[in-house]
């Protein structure tokens, strides 16, 4: 849908990013966009460098070459507060959560809030974590405690809160849903729509192909660290998708979905 | 033992203490047990005098431990603050021999211990080299440069003002008998010990409620989150070092001040009772863990051992041994306790 007005500047272009460990090429010449209130599901098997690539946008790590450009400006990101500073806020796969401080400490770390005299001001952070995490998951409870003694799912919610709280424009998960319950998927797709509908563009690293045909406008896939294909959700199916994570190419013989439908 | 433990830890979670504030009140009690155990052996153990003894000698350990609390949490180790004690000594005795007045020679003396550290955080950020080696290799450098400095002499003859800061008191009250000779009324607070007590406040107030100190210890956590949530673990660990490296320098001046001589071979092996205190009040040399409050208990754990030892007539060999094997202990229990 905003493929089709062109007019519409993109959130975020990609450009033949390339990065490579010693021998390792885990990115070749990956060119992605991403436009406003759009969500871009990027596929691939284990290995396939999607983390690698979501990183290189959340500023984690440096391409050795390729562009980006940020709401139409060239942008360098070379540190994650770079990436924030534009408005990038990353779900990482690892969570990134300091374990021996609790949820508040953690959804505010290094943007910490503070008191007029400088202190950490940590009666607000708490009531503002309460205030977030309840919207994701209203039984959290325990906000006192280091998050090394939270579940695995309670961990997830503090990532996700982390990455919402603050004014995002461009949102990066990288398989946020890997610990989560049902109720908390749903939760999460609930606010992926939510946050679509306020015009946040959002990159969706995930292999749960439902979420992905539940959730996303657009899917990019890759294969062994190449971009093999991206299209519109609409004109492929599941079993297409997969031949593309799998094999890397279509099935022999494809046509797009909607067309199919429409002879 | 094992038992007695058990059941200390069952209280403990039926109280609902934290596992921090439950080994702040097991080093605690070792410390009252401590003081109770010498009082009996030793009546001249809990006289003021005694006390303030204590105090004295526990300012320094506690000086170097609260900088070595910080450097542990950050999951660092700094193994230069004996010699950097030493080399801040010097520099301070060479510039008070030059004839700079006491005050500022003792600031730079403690800007030379900052420095040393800024060092230490330099090699192990930018150079990438881990911190045991990067102090080690400080530990080298600044004796050194100390005995270089001083042909391996000490400095004396450095004038009344010098031993002010470790042998003056607050609150000294002496009264002038008729005989002609003062007597001492109340010995007074000595510095050192205020000077302790001021530093510990601050160095609590940095890591419990300043930006800087929440980012020691989320780099300690988990260095890779935290610089992934945009604390530039980098500047954080250069201040842990500078901080400690200028703690060094300060108990230096505090060492050197009540000897009122400076000896450049003065401080050897003393980062090992800053991190055995640092240990014993619950620092884990794994990063994120350690307070400034159980890090004070330890130092006085280890003030007190010395003391108590000392007045009990057991050798300095017997208390190595007696101190070393409080640490492993120390150790120990803290992870039965988290090996829940
Ligand atoms: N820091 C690193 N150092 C060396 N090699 C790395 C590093 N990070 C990733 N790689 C390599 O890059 C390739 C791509 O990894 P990446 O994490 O991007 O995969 P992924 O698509 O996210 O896989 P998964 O679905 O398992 O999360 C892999 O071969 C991996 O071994
Ligand atoms: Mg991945």
């Amino acid at each position: 849908m905003a493929l089709d007005a062109p007019q519409i500047q993109p959130l975020v272009e990609m450009k033949a990013i390339e990065k490579h460990f010693g021998g390792v090429e885990a990115v070749k010449s990956v060119s992605v966009d991403l436009y406003p209130g759009e969500v871009v599901g990027v596929l691939g098997h284990n290995g396939a460098g999607k983390s690698c690539l979501m990183r290189i946008l959340s500023g984690a790590m440096m391409p050795n070459g390729g562009e980006i450009h940020v709401a139409g400006q060239k942008s360098d990101i070379t540190s994650p507060h770079d990436a924030r500073d534009l408005g990038i806020e990353t779900i990482y796969q690892t969570l990134a959560l300091a374990d021996h401080l609790d949820a508040p400490a953690n959804l505010f770390l290094g943007r910490e809030l503070k008191t007029r005299f400088g202190n950490l001001d940590d009666r607000r952070m708490l009531r503002e974590a309460q205030e977030v995490l309840r919207r994701l998951n209203p039984n959290f409870k325990n906000l006192g405690d280091p998050v090394s003694s939270l579940s695995g799912g309670q961990r997830q919610v503090i990532a996700i809160a982390r990455a919402i709280y603050f004014d995002v424009k461009i949102l990066i998960m990288d398989e946020p849903t890997a610990a989560l319950g049902p109720s908390e998927t749903a939760m999460v797709a609930d606010l992926i729509r939510q946050l679509q509908s306020e015009g946040i563009g959002i990159f969706l690293v995930s292999h749960d192909m439902h979420d992905v045909f539940d959730l996303c406008d657009r899917v990019v896939v890759m294969n062994k660290g190449r971009n093999v294909g991206a299209f519109k959700i609409e004109d492929v199916t599941k079993d297409d998708v997969l031949s593309l994570i799998i094999k890397g190419e279509l099935p022999d013989d494809w046509a797009p979905r909607n067309l199919e439908t429409a002879r | 033992m094992g038992d007695l433990i058990a059941k200390a830890r069952a209280q403990g979670r039926a109280l609902s203490l934290s596992p921090e504030a439950f080994h702040k009140l097991s080093a605690l009690v070792t410390l009252l047990i401590l003081i109770f155990v010498f009082a009996l052996s030793s009546p001249a153990f809990l006289s003021i005098n005694n006390g303030l003894t204590v105090l004295l000698q526990t300012s320094v350990i506690g000086l170097l431990g609260i900088g070595m609390t910080m450097v542990i949490i950050t999951g660092g180790i700094d193994l230069s603050v004996g010699s950097v004690l030493a080399l801040s000594g010097t520099v301070t005795g060479l510039l008070v021999q030059a004839g700079v007045p006491v005050l500022p020679a003792m600031l730079a003396g403690i800007a030379v211990g900052a420095l040393c550290g800024l060092v230490n955080g330099f090699v192990i950020t930018k150079m990438r080299i881990t911190p045991f080696v990067a102090t080690l290799g400080m530990m080298l450098i600044a004796r050194g440069i100390a005995l270089q400095l001083t042909g391996a002499a000490p400095i004396s003859r450095l004038g009344e003002a010098f031993g002010i800061l470790g042998n003056g008191a607050l609150f000294r009250i002496v009264e002038m008998r008729e005989n002609g000779f003062p007597r001492v009324v109340f010995p007074g607070i000595p510095y050192p010990a205020i000077l302790l007590l001021i530093v510990a406040i601050a160095a609590a107030y940095l890591l419990r409620r300043r930006q800087i100190g929440r980012h020691i210890y989320a780099t300690g956590s988990n260095e890779e989150a935290a610089r992934l949530s945009g604390v530039v673990v980098d500047r954080t660990k250069m201040i842990a070092y500078a901080l400690s490296g200028a703690l060094a320098g300060l108990s230096g001046m505090v060492l050197m001040s009540r000897l009122v001589t400076v000896q450049p071979n003065e401080g050897v092996m003393y980062e090992l009772d800053a991190i055995a205190a640092a240990v014993i009040g619950g620092a884990s040399l794994m990063g994120g863990v350690g307070n400034i409050s159980g890090t004070m208990i330890g130092a006085f754990i280890i003030g007190i051992l010395r003391n108590g030892l000392n007045m009990a007539g057991v050798s300095s060999f017997i208390q190595q041994i007696v101190i070393g094997v409080v640490v492993i202990l120390a150790v120990y229990v803290d992870q039965l306790r988290s090996r829940r």
